[in-house]
């Protein structure tokens, strides 16, 4: 399969990047790995007219703010973030999130802001659509879905395995939108929660760089990928956890608990997570409550072949498995 | 619209290139269709299957998923480029010895990334073999024999090393 034509752009920094974004408006698109876009492209899924790439953009290698926060560049690729000492120092859950990513060659390709602009993905939606599915679905510009043929809205999945981490950590992300158009906001306001447009960048804005806080990087943490064969795939549902524990080493004081791959971006637990300060994580009970609080208040779509009953019973075992993972092993009883 | 074509410096197993391009074509069209480099073999062209495996700078990329303007500044090696003075790689040795090649399609892809598994981590675990492999597909079943090889390969290098033969594996 070869790649349609399009004309090549390499601006040399970032704000150039999103100015020509801005000028060529929906006829560009923006490439830095390639590794999402460019099937998609084979598929001609995407067909844009210029592709706008990063390749010649200066990167920064991840470094500490005086506060103690991890700068990460989003064009750092996933296979660095995964050897990356510092990242594996002081964000650990980051480092073993991207080392989830698919496989080591597109790791090494692949890019950590790439990794949070995931195009959402279905079992319809991702193949050549030349001689079956060929009706324009809703994220080709149709007014159907395949997966749900009653239904009047997109049903794919947002899959990465990197944004349910950064969402458990607090994660700040910085964006550029131009030279003076600088914004920063948390992870969570990055994802629209709808396949059809997962992102809520504008179209000339770019992920620079994120912010990992002190707070959670450090803290005790878990993540968990479910999936049907163990290596390279798309997950069926991923879990991070990220605790903060009080200075016995069981209290908890703040929990984050998020999700992947089971809706059209990642979310929290928010009434699990409630749940849970203030309450001692060696009680296996504490635990099984939240993960079965969890299962309960999220309903994974079912995707890829994955049942909506079979991945909300992955769910509470995933969650309650990174829990008790997060929380340690039980410190020794005060004999 | 009259389609420009670019050209390329690229470094592929030590030899300089210059070549005329089309902007959208793959690393993996231009050394298959342009250099005759057929050891890379073209897949699923979709990251799939991981039989276009290359390694830039050491490190194992998809070719079939790089723009090859993009591997201007960059070493890149192919399987035809493991071999060291007319002798074959200690990996390559080792898939022949244990067996390793069925139909031979992953084949460059498995040694390549066997290569890069062991420029890192020199006496690999079970599970770290499996992890550096993960993303080439062998559609012979013949995995227990390809993990037999990256221990053989290991073990070969190892003694290599020991012996000061001056051989560089890329």
């Amino acid at each position: 399969m070869h790649l349609p034509r399009f004309t090549y752009v390499r601006p040399g920094s970032r704000d150039e990047a999103a100015g020509l974004l801005d000028t060529f408006g929906k006829a560009a698109v923006l490439v830095a790995g390639g590794t999402d876009l460019f099937p998609r492209m084979k598929y001609r899924i995407s067909t844009p007219e210029y592709l706008v790439s990063l390749s010649g953009v200066t990167r920064f290698l991840p470094a500490l703010d005086e506060d103690g926060a991890l700068r990460i560049d989003a064009l750092m690729s996933l296979g660095d973030l995964s050897r990356s000492p510092i990242v594996r120092t002081h964000a650990p859950l980051v480092s073993q999130a991207a080392t989830c990513v698919a496989s080591g060659q597109i790791r090494n390709a692949a890019t950590l802001g790439g990794n949070l602009c995931l195009e959402c993905r279905c079992l319809y939606y991702n193949q050549s659509h030349t001689f079956q599915f060929v009706e324009p679905c809703f994220k080709l510009g149709g007014d159907l879905c395949y997966f749900a043929p009653k239904g009047n809205r997109c049903w794919a999945i947002f899959a990465s395995d990197v944004a349910p981490a950064l969402l458990s950590l607090d994660t700040v992300i910085c964006v550029t939108g131009g030279p003076g158009k600088q914004r920063r906001f948390p992870v969570a306001e990055l994802y629209t929660g709808d396949a059809l447009s997962p992102l809520t960048l504008l179209p000339s804005e770019i992920i620079t760089e994120i912010i990992v806080p002190s707070a959670f990087g450090t803290g005790r943490h878990s993540f968990r990928k479910f999936s049907r064969r163990k290596g390279y795939e798309f997950a069926g549902l991923s879990v991070a956890v990220a605790l903060q524990v009080a200075d016995d080493g069981r209290t908890c004081r703040d929990a984050r608990i998020a999700v992947g791959s089971v809706a059209g971006g990642p979310v929290r637990a928010a009434a699990a997570e409630a749940g849970l300060p203030g309450q001692d994580l060696s009680n296996s009970e504490t635990v099984r409550s939240a993960a079965a609080t969890a299962a309960q208040e999220i309903r994974p779509i079912a995707h890829h072949g994955y049942q909506a009953a079979h991945l909300r019973h992955c769910l509470e075992v995933e969650v309650l498995r990174a829990l008790t993972e997060a929380a340690g092993p039980a410190p020794l009883a005060d004999v | 619209m009259e389609h420009i074509k670019v050209v390329v410096h690229l470094l592929i197993n030590g030899d300089a290139h210059d070549l005329a391009i089309a902007p959208e074509a793959t690393l993996s069209e231009v050394l298959r269709g342009q250099l005759g480099l057929t050891g890379t073999k073209d897949g699923c062209g979709t990251g799939e299957c991981g039989a276009c495996t290359v390694l830039a700078d050491g490190r194992p990329i998809l070719s079939c998923l790089t723009l090859a303007f993009e591997c201007q500044g960059r070493e890149i090696t192919t399987i035809e480029g493991v071999a060291c003075n007319g002798e074959l790689n200690p990996v390559q040795q080792a898939f022949i010895d244990a067996g390793a090649i069925q139909c031979g399609f992953c084949t460059p892809g498995m040694v390549l990334a066997t290569i890069a598994l062991l420029n890192e981590t020199p006496h690999p675990s079970f599970a770290e073999i499996e992890k550096a492999l993960e993303g080439v597909l062998c559609r012979c079943t013949g995995y227990n024999k390809i993990v037999e090889a990256v221990n053989r390969a290991a073990e070969a290098i190892a003694a290599r090393l020991k012996g000061g033969t001056s051989c560089q594996t890329p």
